[in-house]
């Protein structure tokens, strides 16, 4: 593929981003400036002070919708996106109907029930679209210890797979940017047709 | 049956051969064995967890055959 053709494939691209957090606001920026044409932002939270330290939002966002915040932010790097922000708590019933259509879809929620629940579900019902979930990224433990993975046909994980919140380990904007790094690259080499091992 | 059982992150220590890893390894269980039988089996803790069988997504009722690849996968939190 050209590089133009590789910019054609991003550009008519849509990503759908559930949970705009630490993983998915920065994900969608990086996904953003690497050309990726329409994302879909599904957060049903507005912005708290605790988040500013590691996701992309700013002091006058506090009490805004992560979703339009980020929004806004995300048309500040690149007018020419395509921005679906869907206002919605996912639900294992709802699930489907917001993620289908999208090229890839990124899990990026906090929780392990979420996070199972997601995956899940949109294994179950749309066993034929790329899934990027991440797990383990919380503490001080070396960033090199962050990898990303094929664990199934197309499901892809990033993370260390153990450092969890739970188990109160602080989440450190640099390994939390590592992961979400992850997350969007995998995201692009899906869409421009790579295959993990 | 031999299933080849790939348990990712802190269910490894769940491995009946007590070895440290998340590589696979061949376990022989009841023929018929369903991924349910085969979790409670090995003792994995009620957590949430993604469990796939030979690269797809699977319910804790399907049944299992000799030589399928079964890979159980528990999130942990943070993001």
């Amino acid at each position: 593929m050209t590089e133009s053709e590789e910019r054609a494939r991003l550009h008519s691209a849509t990503v759908a981003i559930i949970g705009c957090g630490g993983l998915g606001s920065n994900v969608a920026a990086m996904l953003v400036r690497s050309g990726v044409g329409t994302l879909r932002l599904i957060d049903f939270d507005r912005v708290e002070e605790s988040n500013l330290n590691r996701q992309l939002y700013f002091r006058d966002d506090i009490g805004r919708l992560k979703t339009e915040a980020l929004g806004d932010t995300l048309r500040r790097i690149a007018p020419e996106v395509t921005l679906i922000e869907v206002v919605t708590r996912v639900t294992s019933s709802n699930l489907v109907g917001l993620v289908t259509g999208a090229d890839v879809v990124v899990e990026a929620v906090d929780g392990p029930a979420d996070k199972a629940m997601i995956a899940n579900a949109v294994c179950c019902a749309l066993p034929d679209m790329p899934l990027v979930t991440a797990s383990g990224m919380a503490g001080s433990g070396s960033a090199n210890e962050i990898v990303s993975e094929r664990i199934a046909d197309n499901v892809y994980l990033v993370g260390d797979l153990s450092s969890d919140v739970r188990a109160g380990l602080p989440l450190y904007s640099s390994r939390v940017m590592v992961a979400a790094a992850h997350e969007a690259h995998v995201v692009i080499r899906v869409l421009l047709g790579h295959q993990e091992p | 049956m031999n299933v080849d059982v790939a348990l990712f992150a802190s269910l490894a220590s769940f491995q009946p051969d007590g070895m440290p890893g998340r590589h696979a390894r061949v376990i022989e269980f009841p023929d018929g064995s369903s991924v349910g039988g085969v979790i409670a089996e090995l003792g994995l803790p009620d957590e949430p967890r993604v469990v796939f069988v030979n690269g797809r997504h699977a319910d804790d009722d399907v049944a299992l055959s000799s030589g399928d690849r079964l890979a159980i996968f528990p999130p942990v939190g943070g993001g």
